[in-house]
């Protein structure tokens, strides 16, 4: 069964961007691997034109420029997870990447989809939200960079229009004493969304936690970043006092729901505090790593 | 041996390999057509009127058929308790009522599967929907609504076991153990869901390509449905994509033959083509049954098993399908391979509007031996014995009685079985009887290991009376050597290697190299009835009548007969039905037997239970193809720990809730155990080809229960209840907190 009557493969961003604008019925695709299953599925409206975002330069971009990794929208992800200054400098960002799908998945898949799907508990933008990565957006006026929430309208629902594309994601890069993690539990497959996903980056100074972003998935109808449990663990040292009420806190400010036969909601607050546990411990350790040694072997799947 | 015992390539290997195999969804013919079917989507309810003129109308839409159109509009394997299609105008009385959702109401034929599809959407139906009855103890009560009004209960098989005094025996008993045992269903998840083409073929035969796993009972429920005789029926069965039960019923046969046959009396002389989706298969074939087992078992403190009283309820679904034999199998296993002096069962299988339950790779065997092997393992706790100890203190034995009153056939072997598996997995035979292995060092204190046993048995060929028989025809033909020898079968090989088994049999009895052999395969219009692929039968049955076939053909090739042509039949020794009193009975001809133990870690904190390692010994008799009865047995362990760890099939109200496979999770190499060792055991079957028995379902038996002890052995907990999903077993280890009021 087509689902779709024409497919364009622009070679510039202006091209995709006036395609867009000018074909009724259009939408952008990358790696097509939550388009193409909604589309089979009847779960998203008809489409006419599929416009392909995998040939433009601009949004093939990797590399590191003051301070930051720009990570363009459409590289796949087994592409961005075999560079290495993602697994040096963002490494909560490779270690979620690393487990979405299978290798199969990860040939096409790409960070733009990951985002522009708007799924509350997807595994790149949980480690985005944890790094505090800014988006860069085209639409036909131009460009801009913006927080990663605000491409965020609701579950499943972005905030992006029909002809803005995002380019890249500009991903600060971890300085000396700082590191990330990012940890999720699947149910037993270990395919498809999480069940429930933490990203944690934080600055270490001396033994105390200075800075800290937590980010956690799904809670809530977007990403969510754990701002009360932030504040309580700023400033503290990781000990089992702090854990104990970090762990009240999250479990108090987060908005874990029931999906039917995935996970109770009375599952996931249990989860919420396994993953804060783990998750930290993590990020603690790493951030006394030096770049130069090797992380060992992250929680990569083959 | 030259050829049996040898594991040669499997005949189908290079086409499978090369992609040159066409599966029935390959096979597309000139000109044909596409169907769709509208299912019910409902549960229960009585059609009122089906109008059909808007998909008539759809341009491409080539013909719609609906009850009215079958000729003898019911079916069934073991009674024709199922209409074809479900509507008005038909020729049967309360076929005009759905009562599960994938109950099949219009065929749509049109020019592309698209307008089919279409069609099928525009058809409409008025339905009046009726109570739905949905948990097999509410459907027992004398007042719940009734899915077969003219069979007045919704319990349509009840059998009993009466073997001693199980009141006087508990007296006596040092320890009793009672449990009350739920397990769920299951969905076979072939790779290839259901698909075909039906047509009218060159000498008129309604004809038929689909997998399925018994050619012969395909035609004849087609040509008792079209009120055809068989002869004009023709099924064949190209490569099929895996079975393991749920191919035994009818999906799509006789609706295909139906559209064939009427397309043809309205002068279009069209193939029909069908190939259903993911979804349609899932909703539209039948499950695992469901069992509810009460368990009381008593034994005396020297570790002898003396009374053991069971009660098995079995969730149908809507129809009968195979559950009354499913529900014999279970009623003979529910008390394990044990001679126990003391027994009573009483088994009910009953009407429920959830998707119909039948064969599934074991046939009742893994629900009743979960109830009975826990039972035993904690028996063996409460007595502080050795598990294996304790077996091999009760297990049957040759001369050994049943529980229905008559002993095995000859060449039992389950006791060699279990203390090979228990040394494999580590166990010591001492002074003192067997003790197991320590217990594993936890890895962190977090992740719980344990080791738990279990064991079972099942028959091989078709019990409880059933006429068994197979059929084989050789032809030889050559001078001074045999230049080629053709074989017929009309076996099914559904991905088990069973084609290749049968050309290494001929081989072997003929003396000549594997390559003179040809197979003519399952096709009613060139080979006879062999009976089903199940039960664990293809190699005994169609080994026999082809080992047996093969000799005749010789002692005449030697008389310088040429060419040659034998047909044969092959019957072991019969059987007989359970006593409806008593269940007295010879239910067997053959068995095999099997021991596992498995090997598990719990991730405390998220619930996850991982299998580390499974020691599977199987009693094959003789190995025909060594590295098939591994896939056998490795395949099985895989489905068996789906069964037992992951796969849960939600149905509420009589709707499935897992209609995917991204929500009914099987599965993946992510979640196979990471070793399964196989050990094959060969003690010959007596009546055996070759001293084979059987293997395709017995690795899948023992493995739950197996689990089940060994997430005890970790925990110190018992569940009654899996898949062992890491919700349940949070709240089995008290881990999981109710909600804070918030
Ligand atoms: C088997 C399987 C397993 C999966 N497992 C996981 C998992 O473990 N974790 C996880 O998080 N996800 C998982 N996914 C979901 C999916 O693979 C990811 O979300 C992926 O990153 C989407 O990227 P894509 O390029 O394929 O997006 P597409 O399907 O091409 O696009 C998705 C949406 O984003 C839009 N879009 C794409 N690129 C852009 C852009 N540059 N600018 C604006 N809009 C854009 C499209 O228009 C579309 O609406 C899985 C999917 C499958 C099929």
């Amino acid at each position: 069964m087509a689902i779709w009557t024409h497919y364009y493969i622009p070679q510039t961003l202006d091209e995709a961007l006036s395609l867009l604008c000018r074909e009724p019925q259009s939408k952008a695709i990358a790696g097509g691997t939550d388009l193409l299953l909604e589309l089979q599925q009847g779960r998203h409206p008809p489409v006419r034109t599929l416009v392909d975002l995998s040939q433009i330069a601009a949004l093939q971009r990797l590399e590191m420029s003051q301070g930051a990794l720009w990570i363009g929208a459409s590289v796949p992800l087994n592409r961005v997870i075999a560079w290495p200054p993602v697994r040096h400098f963002a490494t909560a960002l490779c270690e979620a990447i690393s487990l979405i799908g299978g290798p199969q998945v990860r040939n096409v898949a790409t960070l733009g989809g990951n985002v522009a799907h708007a799924l509350p508990a997807a595994d790149g933008a949980i480690a985005l939200l944890a790094l505090d990565a800014q988006v860069l957006v085209a639409s036909p006026e131009g460009q801009r960079l913006q927080p990663l929430l605000a491409c965020y309208a609701g579950p499943g629902k972005t905030a992006l229009q029909r002809a803005e594309i995002i380019v890249a994601f500009q991903v600060p890069a971890c300085e000396k004493e700082e590191a990330s993690a990012f940890r999720r539990v699947m149910r037993p497959q270990g395919v498809a969304i999480a069940i429930e996903n933490m990203g944690i980056w934080l600055r270490r100074k001396d033994e105390r936690i200075e800075d800290i972003r937590i980010a956690v998935g799904p809670s809530g109808p977007m990403p969510f970043r754990a701002r009360q449990t932030e504040q309580v663990l700023r400033g503290k040292p990781l000990d089992e006092e702090t854990l104990a009420e970090a762990e009240k806190v999250l479990k108090s400010e987060a908005r874990f729901r029931t999906s039917p036969h995935r996970a109770t909601a009375e599952y996931r607050y249990h989860l919420a505090g396994v993953l804060l546990r783990q998750t930290l411990q993590t990020a603690w350790e790493r951030t006394q790593l030096n770049f130069a040694e090797e992380l060992g072997p992250l929680s990569v799947k083959g | 041996m030259k050829w049996v015992g040898q594991s040669v390539h499997r005949v189908d290997a290079v086409g499978k390999v090369t992609g040159e195999t066409l599966f029935p969804g390959d096979v597309n013919l000139p000109n044909q057509a596409y169907m769709k079917i509208l299912f019910a989507q409902r549960p229960h309810a009585i059609i009122r009127r089906i109008d059909t003129s808007k998909a008539e109308a759809l341009e491409g839409v080539i013909a719609v058929f609906t009850a009215k159109d079958v000729p003898n509009n019911e079916y069934g394997l073991i009674m024709p308790d199922q209409p074809v299609l479900c509507g008005p105008g038909s020729n049967k009385p309360y076929a005009d009522r759905v009562r599960f959702i994938g109950d099949q109401v219009a065929l749509v034929i049109a020019e592309t599967e698209e307008i089919a599809a279409k069609a099928r959407d525009l058809i409409e139906v008025e339905y009046e929907d009726l109570p739905v009855v949905t948990d097999m103890v509410a459907a027992m009560q004398p007042d719940a609504p009734l899915l077969h009004p003219d069979r007045g209960s919704n319990v349509f098989c009840h059998y009993r076991i009466r073997k001693g005094d199980v009141e006087e025996a508990f007296k006596r008993c040092d320890v009793i153990i009672e449990g009350e045992y739920r397990t769920p269903s299951q969905e076979h998840a072939y790779l290839q869901p259901e698909a075909g083409v039906g047509y009218i073929d060159e000498e008129g035969r309604v004809t038929i390509q689909v997998a399925g796993q018994w050619t012969h009972e395909d035609q004849e429920q087609i040509a008792h449905a079209l009120n055809l005789p068989l002869e004009k029926v023709r099924v064949i069965y190209p490569a099929i994509g895996g079975a393991f039960g749920g191919r035994e019923d009818m999906s799509i046969q006789i609706v295909l033959a139906l559209a064939a046959l009427r397309l043809h009396e309205r002068g279009i002389n069209r193939p029909v083509k069908i190939i259903w989706s993911r979804e349609e298969s899932i909703i539209g074939h039948h499950k695992r049954h469901p069992f509810l087992i009460r368990a009381k078992w008593g034994a005396t403190k020297e570790g002898k098993v003396i009374a053991a009283e069971m009660q098995l309820i079995a969730d149908g679904g809507a129809y009968a399908y195979t559950s009354t034999k499913v529900l014999g199998n279970a009623t003979l296993l529910c008390t394990g391979p044990y001679e126990i002096e003391n027994v009573k069962v009483d088994s009910y299988a009953v009407y429920t509007n959830n998707i119909p339950t039948g064969a599934f790779r074991g046939f009742g065997g893994p629900q009743a031996l979960f109830a009975a092997e826990t039972q035993m393992n904690r028996l063996a706790e409460a007595l502080g014995m050795d598990v294996v100890e304790l077996r091999l203190r009760n297990v049957l034995r040759e001369g050994s009685l049943l529980s229905v009153g008559t002993p095995l056939p000859k060449g039992v072997s389950i006791a060699q079985v279990i203390e090979e598996c228990a040394k494999a997995a580590g166990w010591q035979q001492t002074e003192d009887g067997w003790k197991r292995p320590p217990k594993p060092q936890n890895p962190a204190p977090h992740l719980w290991r344990g080791i738990g046993f279990a064991c079972g048995f099942k028959n091989v060929g078709f019990s409880f009376g059933y006429p068994e028989q197979c059929w084989a025809t050789v032809e030889l033909y050559g001078g001074a050597e045999i230049e080629r020898a053709i074989v017929r079968h009309a076996g099914a090989d559904v991905g088990q290697g069973a084609h290749t088994v049968m050309a290494q049999i001929a081989a072997e009895t003929l003396g000549i190299p594997l390559e003179r052999v040809r197979l003519v395969l399952s096709d009613t219009a060139l080979t006879d009835n062999s009976g089903s692929a199940s039960a664990s039968r293809m190699t005994f049955m169609a080994g026999n009548a082809i080992k047996k076939a093969c000799e005749a053909a010789l002692e005449k090739w030697r008389a310088e007969e040429r060419p040659v042509m034998i047909r044969y039949q092959y019957r072991p020794p019969a059987t007989t039905p359970f006593d409806p009193q008593t269940g007295k009975c010879e239910p067997n001809f053959a068995y095999g037997y099997v021991a596992q133990a498995a090997e598990v870690e719990i991730d405390t904190e998220t619930g996850h239970v991982r299998l580390l390692r499974v020691v599977s010994a199987d009693d094959v008799g003789k190995a025909v193809n060594p590295i098939q009865v591994q896939g056998q047995i490795e395949g099985a362990v895989v489905q068996a720990a789906g069964y037992a760890v992951l796969e849960n099939f939600v149905q509420k109200d009589g709707y499935v809730l897992t209609q995917h496979l991204s929500t009914y999770l099987i599965p993946s190499v992510l979640d196979i155990p990471e070793r399964v060792d196989s050990l094959i055991l060969e003690y010959p079957d007596p009546l055996g080809p070759y001293g084979a028995r059987g293997v395709g379902e017995m690795p899948f038996l023992p493995l739950t229960p197996a689990v089940i002890a060994a997430v005890h052995d970790a925990s110190g907990v018992w569940f009654s209840e899996f898949p062992l999903i890491p919700e349940r077993v949070l709240r089995g280890l008290g881990k999981l907190k109710p909600l804070p009021a918030s």
